[in-house]
């Protein structure tokens, strides 16, 4: 049997996996994507489509600006249509205390500079959102947010990565990882493939991969659940969620209404399948109405979930592996890596052939979670 | 201790549902019932009787006969249904169910939720898609609507033309015709090789002398008719703009076109696959009938232990089939739950299942006869619409199979081909043979869509507000046992029906 041989091997062709093929394959760096579905078959072919700023834990700042130039002018980079709009995104205040959290995040974002996120009062609220209920007395926006079609998104970055030489292969589930002398040895059912470098992108299977590169990780995985409307007459331009409430929905040009807010579903990763939890849908529902009375009458065209991993402090893993030489992961983005997709590539492209990411990369390490033994 | 571990009641929950009150669903009810079964009905229309015998204890129409012996022989199980305990929830769309045992459905303007140990998917079956071009112009309806409207409301259109092929289309027709509507014409696309291909059934045919008589029956009430009747018509085209203005096609390479404002598609039925698919039901293509069934059992049983397919949602096999194939599912889940042993139900089920198997003959017989066209399934002209609810057309989804939508979800990702509100109820089988014939392999290899709940539109207040619903009354068991041959007389009593 040949072996398949690539400078890297990446596994997983989600938006991260696909994006890295795609800085690699930029820098001739001959590159292979190992598939075990189809590309953008889980979490990044089916998430909300978020494209966000707003809200960022403050170890992911950095990144997530600097994706977000990038978001403005991916469409010409990779001669494709991701389907990204700015649309601004707004977090809605409920109440006083939402306002007050909104006050102290405004002083601590100021003080590390940072002015991306504007605070609203009921006035301009309203004036960006006429349909808001009553009740809603502020808010927060980040102007340059928006959403993006998230199986256009990851299939441009496949397509843009093929063109200039990187190589997906689909259906290939790995079975097995070596590292024999400088090199990764890695096993499908039927292919043998050997690569320098090994990256795993391998999203709610990540933690099967990590272990077998040598990093053991408490990573989860669950299925966060959406539903869709059908058309509807305009009545929202930003991108909407809330502070303190499960609600977050986005309405798009041909009128359907998005609606998330992190209600999980069961996963059953192992059939590839999920199951919905429609008492929990049921209660989503609630809070859409309760926010935007309009609402009531929109009628839902479907409802899905996808499968996502999390870490426990909801950051992702980005970084070397801590085990093992020339391994890299980039995982359990915990519902919010779409945005990321775009740096995350350049980040692991800086790593493998710099040596090392303009990033501070810290928060993210694999072994975070390890502990001493007393 | 184990043993102070209560048995479970399941007081709160149904022994059976059954999803559609046709044929199936109520034979399934009134067999299932009689064995002291807990049951529940849920059906979409407000009177029980399914598509076939819609309306027939409430006809608008003066004299129902017009609508045939058939129709009318209705009655006699929607009465018996009615007699059953079955608890009848009508006007409900089931908007989700789950292999749990899990339903869900809109009841004025609220989200009711029921559990079943056992749930039989009676939901029947829907008119083959037609994808011709104009076939989405105002003015073109299928044939199976048109008897909707009758059926229903008594409304008729003047002036039609009926096209296609298959049993329905000219009952449809003759049913016009008896209510002395004009019939502009009938324009028939059954080929002359089905003739001569279905001869090889013909002893098919024969072991179903009534079925086949019937059939000869209504050609000739609309030969004698002035309707003016097209055969081996092929290569149909709606013309028209904005709405349909004429009907075009060829006959042996000669041009025909009929103008009319009104044009009634019909190319025989298929299951209506949304519920079985988003149950997860493992599916097969059936070359038979062109069109993907869930694999199911001798007793209907599908892929999931508690989920049985009765009637023409799991294959088309027609009315009498359907209930008979209704009784023998129920039978299969008495037996899961208890209530009768295997020994009866192979007794009681001997005689449906026998019936079952020589109709198949006559099936494979009219599956031959009235294969609908290539040409008419799976469209070549770029402009023809194949995806209605986001009108996406020939050429819309080869350009997403060149940016590698090979299969049926990847292709609705890549060009929406499929995400509207119907599900992809019209475009589902045509994007199945389109893709299997672009990637030049069997159909069987293709699939599709992977389908998900809410299989109707619910609205987000019926979503938001969630309510239980339990059995009404709880069945003494010890006194409704049903002995041998009160099951025996009963059959007996049904079977004479």
């Amino acid at each position: 049997m040949t072996t398949h041989k690539s400078e890297v091997l990446v596994i997983g062709g989600g938006i991260q996996g696909s994006s890295t093929a795609y800085h690699l394959a930029k820098r001739g760096v001959s590159v292979r994507v190992l598939e075990k579905d189809t590309v953008s078959r889980h979490a990044s072919g089916v998430n909300a489509g978020g494209v966000r700023l707003l809200g960022r834990n403050l170890a992911e700042v950095e990144l997530s600006k600097t994706a977000m130039e990038r978001w403005q002018q991916l469409d010409d980079e990779l001669d494709a249509d991701t389907g990204f709009r700015a649309r601004s995104l707004i977090n809605i205040a409920a109440d006083e205390t939402d306002m007050e959290t909104l006050r102290s995040r405004e002083q601590q974002m100021h003080e590390l500079g940072y002015f991306h996120e504007v605070m609203l009062d009921q006035h301009e609220l309203r004036e960006r959102l006429p349909h808001v209920a009553q009740h809603c007395i502020g808010g927060v926006v980040s102007e340059q947010d928006g959403y993006a079609i998230p199986f256009h998104s990851t299939q441009a970055f496949r397509i843009a990565a093929e063109r200039i030489g990187a190589i997906f292969c689909e259906g290939e589930q790995v079975q097995s990882i070596r590292k024999v002398g400088d090199s990764w040895l890695v096993a499908t059912e039927t292919q043998k493939y050997q690569a320098e470098h090994l990256v795993n992108c391998a999203g709610a299977w990540a933690d099967l991969i990590s272990v077998m590169i040598g990093d053991n990780v408490p990573m989860s995985y669950s299925a966060p659940m959406l539903m869709i409307t059908a058309r509807m007459p305009h009545f929202a331009t930003p991108v909407v969620g809330a502070v303190s409430r499960p609600l977050s929905f986005k309405q798009f040009e041909n009128g359907t209404v998005l609606i998330g807010g992190g209600a999980k579903g069961f996963a059953d990763r192992a059939n590839n399948t999920t199951r919905l939890d429609y008492s929990l849908l049921a209660s989503g529902a609630h809070h859409a109405i309760e926010f935007f009375p309009i609402m009531k009458t929109a009628c839902i065209n479907r409802m899905w979930s996808g499968l996502e991993a999390y870490m426990p402090d909801n950051l992702p893993v980005i970084g070397k592996s801590i085990r093992a030489d020339k391994a890299y992961h980039a995982f359990a983005f915990s519902a919010h890596g779409f945005q990321l997709g775009p740096v995350i590539g350049e980040v692991l492209a800086d790593l493998i052939t710099e040596g090392e990411s303009r990033f501070d990369l810290e928060p993210f390490r694999v072994n975070r979670y390890e502990r001493k033994v007393l | 201790m184990i043993n102070n571990i209560a048995t479970p009641s399941f007081n709160n929950s149904y022994d059976i549902a059954i999803i559609g009150a046709g044929p199936a669903g109520m034979s399934a009810a009134i067999t299932a019932t009689k064995a002291g079964a807990r049951v529940v009905v849920l059906d979409d229309k407000p009177r029980s009787g399914g598509q076939i015998y819609r309306n027939v204890d409430a006809s608008p129409l003066a004299k129902p006969a017009v609508l045939g012996a058939d129709y009318l022989k209705g009655s006699e199980i929607t009465a018996a249904f009615k007699r059953c305990s079955a608890e009848h929830i009508s006007s409900v769309n089931v908007w989700h169910a789950g292999d749990n045992g899990e339903l869900l459905f809109s009841l004025e303007g609220e989200t009711q939720r029921l559990t079943a140990r056992q749930i039989i998917v009676a939901t029947g079956a829907m008119e083959r898609p037609f994808p011709i071009p104009g076939w989405h112009l105002p003015g073109v309806m299928s044939a199976g609507s048109a008897q909707v409207m009758l059926k229903s409301d008594g409304l008729v259109r003047d002036g039609a033309v009926f096209a296609g092929t298959g049993p329905l289309l000219y009952l449809i027709v003759a049913q016009y015709l008896r209510l002395g509507v004009k019939v502009k014409a009938l324009v028939d696309t059954t080929p002359k090789q089905n003739y001569l291909s279905s001869m090889s059934e013909i002893t098919g045919a024969m072991s179903a002398p009534g079925m086949l008589i019937k059939g000869l029956g209504l050609m000739n009430e609309i030969r004698k008719s002035d309707t003016k009747v097209y055969r081996f018509a092929e290569g149909l085209e709606v013309q028209g703009e904005d709405a349909c203005k004429s009907l075009s096609f060829s006959i042996s390479g000669s041009k025909h076109e009929i103008v009319t404002e009104h044009v009634f598609l019909h190319q025989g039925v298929i299951p209506n696959l949304n519920m079985t698919q988003a149950l997860g039901l493992k599916h097969t293509w059936c070359e038979q009938q062109l069109c993907w069934t869930p694999e199911t059992d001798n007793w209907g049983q599908s892929s999931q232990g508690v989920i049985a397919v009765a009637g023409d949602s799991s294959g088309i096999v027609g009315a009498e089939s359907a209930a008979a194939m209704g009784r023998i599912c129920a039978l299969r889940q008495l037996v899961n739950i208890g209530l009768i042993t295997e020994q009866q139900a192979d007794h009681e089920a001997a005689a449906d299942l026998r019936f079952m198997r020589k109709q198949q003959h006559f099936r494979r017989f009219i599956d031959r006869l009235y294969r609908p066209l290539d040409q008419h399934r799976k469209p070549t002209n770029d402009q023809t619409v194949v995806c209605r609810c986001e009108e996406r057309t020939v050429k819309d989804l080869k350009q997403g199979f060149a940016l590698g939508g090979r299969e049926p979800n990847q292709l609705k990702s890549q060009t929406r081909c499929g995400m509207g509100p119907c599900q992809g109820r019209m475009c589902g089988h045509t994007v199945s043979e389109l893709l299997a014939e672009w990637r030049n392999e069997p159909v069987a290899d293709v699939g599709y869509y992977r389908l998900r709940s809410p299989m109707r539109l619910v609205t987000l207040q019926e979503l938001s507000r969630f309510t239980n619903l339990t059995p009404v009354s709880t069945v003494d068991r010890a006194s409704s046992g049903t002995s041998d041959s009160d099951v025996e007389a009963n059959k007996e009593q049904e079977l004479a029906q």
